[in-house]
């Protein structure tokens, strides 16, 4: 991988790590010894990095994944404590519903896929509810123990409802740190599409999915991710409606001619650069 | 009743279950204007015969459906601006829920199911698929969006495996056994071969049912799928006191009670 860039300013190391591998931009949660939780610096740097990645032309996928033994365990309410102007604007963007902290969130309309590597509690479920795709190492584990510490869940669970079986994420969010959903259940409920045995080699496999990904057009899969993610906002005839604007506004595109041609010459296609995001 | 003649499908009635089947193998019985035209006349004579109790759809040869004709798009100078001003409006018309069928329709992929192939899969109450079908979604890999049919499977399948197919593209295959343990499809038919007799067999199962009580449920399932939970439970509840009333209600239990076959209101003979 390229030398990582460290976006922000971060106090006391670089909470996230930025990296590139060919077309595909990694952004790595780097708080190990905490659970990869999320202090003041990384909520800064965690949109910092989103938008870098989104805006880097060379970089056509983004794979999120985190390093230790955690995925992500949420905000680091103990950190967050000490520190009570972080902790103010944190809780004054959660009632606005302004969260920067995630994919979706930022409006990141390139492909993301998390590669959850560890256990993902609370409020790193966030990065699961808002990816397009989510592989899992098989010792993944996932839990919500908000409740267990007398804090509602909403956001992350909300997501998570309109895009796997309702009753799972329920189950999760009452039952709180008593239980674990494993990489085989999560598997088996459509919440991830993809279980990495041995666990090692989640990075790699990670890196080859998103490859693939970035042989497809750049301007199509905008586009999609726009249709998709806007159809989880409305009713299903009004959601086919508003789909149905992005398929037709990207008639005339040079991609529409360039694919079938490229097809038919058997060679990959050359694809118009993604535009940076307006 | 006799049914129009067709060119791309095949349209036949066994005992109450209304066949439609796509009819161009050669091309993996992918959608030309013809055959767009013809689907939209066929679900309504199946749906108008009051022979027909349950509709199924499958196709001929290794393919299912493979969306539009890329051939023709390419070759004819119209192109894909041919359903512009019909997908501006939603106003298409090549599956059930497009024509507002009232009769419960069962999709059998028998095979290959592609790009807008997922059209009838979204659009249908009930899938089933021999055991070597396969799904994928090659729209992004050739430049192209997709959106109508997987807006449709997001609504009743786990969301993050649509959103997988419809950015991987060509690269990766869903196969029969995923779409099970995904609800995408209920039902797996191995051997493959079985899949039509497996099909008719389920649908005359669903056609021992009332035909009046299963047009009300469709219409509050799928009414559902556009709005919030309480807004949603309230127009079913509609359709539930609707039916009251409905001789059918009667007839049901009388039948039950004396453990013959119900006969109820024929489709389309008054009642809601």
């Amino acid at each position: 991988m390229s030398t990582s860039v460290e976006p922000g300013t971060p106090e006391g190391g670089q909470t996230i790590l930025v990296e590139r591998n060919g077309p595909v931009g990694w952004l790595i949660f780097n708080r190990p010894d905490s659970g990869n939780a999320m202090n003041a610096a990384m909520i800064d740097a965690l949109e910092v990095a989103w938008r870098e990645l989104d805006a880097d032309p060379a970089v056509r996928v983004i794979v999120n994944t985190g390093n230790g033994r955690g995925f992500q365990t949420g905000l680091d309410v103990v950190e967050l404590a000490k520190d009570p102007d972080a902790l103010r604007e944190q809780s004054r963007r959660t009632k606005r519903a302004e969260l920067r902290l995630t994919a979706w969130h930022n409006r990141v309309w390139k492909p993301v896929i998390a590669a959850v590597n560890g256990v993902c509690a609370g409020g790193g479920l966030h990065f699961i509810a808002d990816a397009d795709i989510v592989m899992a190492a098989s010792t993944a584990t996932f839990l919500d123990p908000h409740v267990s510490i007398g804090q509602v869940t909403a956001y992350e669970a909300v997501g998570l409802l309109r895009k796997m079986p309702v009753e799972a994420v329920m189950r999760m969010a009452l039952v709180g740190r008593e239980e674990r959903i494993d990489a085989r259940r999560a598997y088996e409920l459509g919440m991830i599409s993809q279980i990495v045995d041995p666990p090692e080699e989640l990075r790699d496999t990670a890196q080859q999915l998103a490859e693939k990904i970035a042989k497809n057009s750049p301007a199509a899969m905008a586009a999609t991710k726009r249709a998709l993610w806007g159809a989880l906002e409305l009713g299903l005839t009004d959601a086919c409606k508003a789909g149905a604007k992005e398929l037709v506004g990207m008639w005339g595109h040079p991609d529409q001619e360039e694919g079938p041609r490229a097809f038919a010459e058997k060679r990959e296609a050359r694809w118009v650069e993604p535009a940076s995001p307006t | 009743m006799p049914y129009s003649s067709y060119e791309c499908l095949t349209v036949e009635r066994h005992g109450k279950v209304g066949w439609l089947i796509n009819n161009r193998p050669e091309q993996l019985n992918a959608m030309n204007a013809r055959m767009r035209d013809e689907f939209a006349q066929a679900w309504l004579e199946l749906d108008h015969d009051p022979e027909v109790r349950v509709i199924v759809h499958t196709g001929e040869g290794r393919a299912f459906q493979t969306g539009v004709d890329v051939t023709e798009i390419a070759s004819d100078g119209v192109g894909m601006e041919r359903y512009r001003e019909g997908l501006e409006d939603l106003d298409i018309h090549f599956t059930a829920w497009h024509q507002k069928v009232t009769k419960p329709v069962i999709t059998a992929v028998n095979g290959i199911c592609a790009g807008g192939g997922f059209h009838w899969v979204a659009d249908a109450d009930i899938v089933m698929a021999a055991s070597d079908a396969t799904f994928f979604d090659p729209h992004v890999s050739i430049g192209q969006v997709v959106a109508i049919e997987a807006i449709g499977l997001i609504r009743k399948m786990p969301v993050e495996a649509v959103m997988r197919m419809a950015l991987v593209g060509r690269y990766e295959r869903i196969d029969a056994r995923r779409a099970y343990q995904l609800g995408m499809i209920s039902q797996i038919v191995d051997p493959p071969e079985r899949l039509r007799e497996a099909a008719q067999e389920l649908a005359e199962k669903i056609a021992k049912n009332s035909p009046a009580a299963m047009a009300a449920t469709k219409r509050a399932l799928w009414g559902a799928l556009e709005l919030g939970l309480t807004d949603a439970g309230k127009a079913g509840a509609k359709e539930l006191v609707g039916m009251w009333g409905h001789p059918d209600q009667e007839e049901g239990p009388r039948a039950f009670a004396e453990k013959r076959e119900a006969r109820w209101v024929e489709p389309g003979a008054g009642g809601p």
